[in-house]
């Protein structure tokens, strides 16, 4: 800025010592500050200096006009002030324009940047703001996106109703106000919604002491656009990370979950060969020592119901085996419903249970006034027979054993509890899963683990529920409901 | 941030809304009465001087304060002080001393901080002082070179006695009303409703038209182009000022100067 004044006031002294008048030729050296200047300084400062150069250069033309009135040469000076203007404006206007562009452009970026990573909305809002305050010289900068019901602010406490934000917010337009206040310089303010997709999906709003200019606000309203569809770039970027990571965290668990499952039936398939071959070895065994010896008729009998005890088993868990190979291809059980009267069904099968080691009292309790229920017979036995076998087989010799069965509202709700180990809290969830035993289990009683996953499926078949509950060191309950029906027990 | 936290009411202020116009109805009624009483030869020539220099610097002036959201009797004040200030000024050779009185009650006023939306308050920067008294200097020097070389009018060195009382009236009046008014009051209302260049262009040229019917004024061709040329520049320059530095004082040290420049030049 020196330079260029220094300039002029040489150009100045040189035209007053040589043959001052608008004739002189030095005139036209003033271009060169007002150029520079335009150039150097922008609009203000072409305009500045070349209407600088006209007031110095005025004591020499108009003289000249008011003696010899508008000749040719004041005519060549007039002009020569009309170029300064011009040079000195349009220069001006190519250094603004030039800057503004290169300006515009280095925010883009900057907004990008700033949105690169991958970070949370109000961390991405703080960074923008940021970023954006001092490139557009405003006095305060926020910013403000939806973010599902809720609204994330940066720069503000909030969006309170009524205000200029909440305006622009609801009718997705930028809207500009001249006057909020503030001291001799009118403090304005311009709020112009972020647009992604066609909608508002936040707000930028600027507040100056001073002037925001016509062609600033079409900027901002440019970059609002701009900043809603990188912050909507942003987002869905992070959305997809996000999603690859849960697919990746869900992959990993199904993997554990088969690794775990392939664990189990292995288990299983050992466990299973064992539970298969003791009664066959019992089978094979006795009837050998049938067809070899001859026995007194009562020992006959005695090794017949042991027997057939060993074949009801055997026979029970190929049972289980066919259900849960129907259930694994997403088959219900199949069942043949009849109105059962439960009372005798519970005895029939606890009666089993006492026939046989008899090492548990079995304690039965039946509302008087049971109901039928609409049930497969068979399905039931074995659902009484599979909770009835855990309960003894985890709780203490001598331990009763109780099944309780009373009506409720539509259903009938049978239950079997016992006082022994129960089960611990985490493997509670589990017990109804295929081929599951609880660790501390594994090795204390003989099982599959398909036993409850069976009963699940038999009585979910029946539109029932079953619940368990469990006391660790006290006991374990298994309540299952069955529909009621209401017509008689043939 | 007001645009995010508080309501967006609008705002219905007028642009001459606080104006005093009883006040200013009476300045007129006084000035033009004193006029005809004067052509009735009821009221001495130098009374009719007074009337209208009181009527039109004291309704300038009470405007401003008016339009400061003063109260009226600190309007009606104001006027009454530069009408003093005109009588007293013809009363003898200390008289203009009187002219002092306005800017001293306005500097009153602006240390308990009530003319802040003029522009009058606090300590004013380094920096504008500075640009008001180079724009006021290089403005009143170009006029006194190019006057001399294209108006006709010579510089001179005026009497101190009539030195002083021209200046005296600038301070208290001429210059003080003007800026208070155009710059202070005028421009800063319009800037708040229109952008930046339709309130220079307003307040400009309501400056220019005030000195254009100023009585003073030489009705010659090239002195009403040169003031309007010179006025235009330092309204618009002033407009600036008060824009950039916040204050009014730099916009009065600059026309100040100027004016002293303008009182300098005389016919040759």
């Amino acid at each position: 800025m020196i330079g260029v004044a220094l300039a002029l006031a040489v150009i100045t002294t040189l035209i007053a010592l040589g043959d001052a008048g608008p004739p002189s030729l030095l005139r036209h050296a003033y271009l060169l500050p007002v150029v520079t200047a335009g150039l150097r300084f922008g609009l203000p400062g072409g305009v500045l200096t070349a209407a600088s150069a006209a007031l110095l250069n005025a004591p020499f033309l108009l003289p000249e006009i008011e003696r010899s009135g508008l000749t040719t040469d004041a005519a060549e000076g007039l002009v020569t002030l009309g170029v300064l203007g011009l040079a000195g404006a349009l220069s001006g206007t190519l250094r603004t324009h030039a800057d503004r562009h290169r300006k515009r452009h280095e925010t883009l970026v900057d907004v990008q940047r700033a949105l690169a990573d991958d970070v949370t909305l109000d961390v991405a809002l703080t960074r923008l703001r940021a970023t954006l305050a001092p490139r557009l010289g405003v006095d305060e900068l926020a910013l403000a996106a939806r973010d599902g019901a809720q609204l994330v602010v940066a720069g503000a406490r909030r969006v309170a109703p009524g205000s200029l934000g909440a305006r622009v917010l609801a009718r997705g337009a930028p809207a500009f106000v001249r006057d909020v206040g503030g001291g001799v310089r009118a403090r304005q303010a311009f709020v112009t919604p972020l647009v992604a997709g066609g909608r508002a999906v936040g707000l930028l709003a600027v507040e100056r002491r001073g002037e925001i200019f016509p062609q600033e606000r079409a900027a901002l309203e440019a970059l609002g656009a701009h900043v809603g569809l990188a912050l909507e770039n942003a987002r869905l970027a992070s959305r997809q990370r996000q999603f690859a990571a849960e697919l990746s965290e869900k992959v990993a668990a199904a993997r554990r979950e088969l690794e775990e499952l392939d664990r189990a039936k292995t288990a299983f398939v050992a466990i299973a060969s064992h539970e298969l071959r003791t009664p066959l070895t019992s089978l094979q065994g006795f009837s050998e020592l049938l067809a070899v010896r001859r026995l007194p008729p009562e020992e006959v009998t005695r090794l017949a119901g042991v027997m057939r005890t060993e074949a009801k088993r055997l026979g029970r868990i190929v049972s289980d085996l066919l259900d849960l190979s129907r259930i694994e291809r997403g088959l219900a059980p199949a069942l043949c419903r009849v109105p059962l009267a439960l009372a005798p069904a519970i005895e029939a099968t606890a009666d089993l249970f006492r026939l046989g080691t008899a090492t548990h009292p079995i304690e039965i309790e039946c509302d008087p006034a049971l109901p039928p229920v609409d049930a497969d017979p068979a399905a039931v036995e074995r659902v009484l027979t599979n909770l009835i076998s855990n309960a003894i087989k985890y709780s203490p010799t001598g331990s009763t054993v109780r099944v309780k069965a009373q009506a409720l509202a539509g259903v009938v709700a049978i239950e079997v509890a016992d006082s022994g180990r129960g089960i611990a809290a985490e493997a509670l969830g589990r017990v109804f899963e295929p081929y599951y035993r609880a660790p501390d289990v594994a090795g204390v009683a003989p099982g599959t683990g398909i036993g409850l996953a069976v009963v699940k499926a038999l009585v979910e078949a029946h539109g029932g529920a079953v619940r368990v509950d469990s006391v660790p060191m006290l006991g374990t309950r298994v309540t299952f409901v069955l529909p009621s029906c209401a017509g008689p027990v043939p | 941030m007001w645009a995010l936290e508080h309501p967006s009411a609008a705002r219905t202020g007028r642009l001459f809304a606080d104006t005093p116009a009883a006040l200013l109805a009476v300045l007129a009624v006084g000035a033009v009465a004193s006029l005809a009483l004067a052509r009735l030869a009821v009221l001495p020539p130098p009374t009719v001087a007074i009337a209208v220099l009181t009527a039109g610097h004291g309704a300038l002036l009470a405007t401003a304060l008016a339009w400061a959201r003063q109260p009226s009797g600190t309007a009606a004040l104001a006027a009454g002080l530069i009408g003093l200030a005109a009588v007293a000024s013809g009363l003898g050779a200390f008289g203009p001393l009187a002219y002092l009185a306005p800017p001293l009650w306005i500097c009153v006023l602006a240390r308990r901080g009530r003319l802040a939306a003029l522009g009058l308050r606090g300590p004013v920067g380094l920096k504008g002082v500075a640009a008001g008294l180079l724009i006021g200097t290089f403005l009143g020097g170009h006029l006194l070179v190019s006057a001399s070389g294209t108006l006709g009018l010579h510089v001179r060195v005026p009497a101190m006695r009539a030195a002083l009382a021209a200046l005296a009236y600038d301070v208290g009046a001429n210059v003080l009303a003007a800026e208070c008014f155009f710059r202070g009051a005028l421009f800063t209302r319009a800037q708040r409703r229109w952008s930046f260049a339709a309130a220079v262009t307003l307040a400009t040229a309501a400056y220019v038209l005030r000195y254009l019917v100023d009585p003073l004024l030489p009705m010659r061709v090239e002195l009403v182009v040169g003031a309007v040329f010179y006025l235009a520049l330092l309204g618009a320059i002033n407009c600036w000022l008060l824009w950039w530095s916040e204050s009014l004082v730099p916009g009065l040290l600059s026309a100040l100067i100027f004016f002293t420049a303008y009182r300098a030049l005389g016919p040759a």
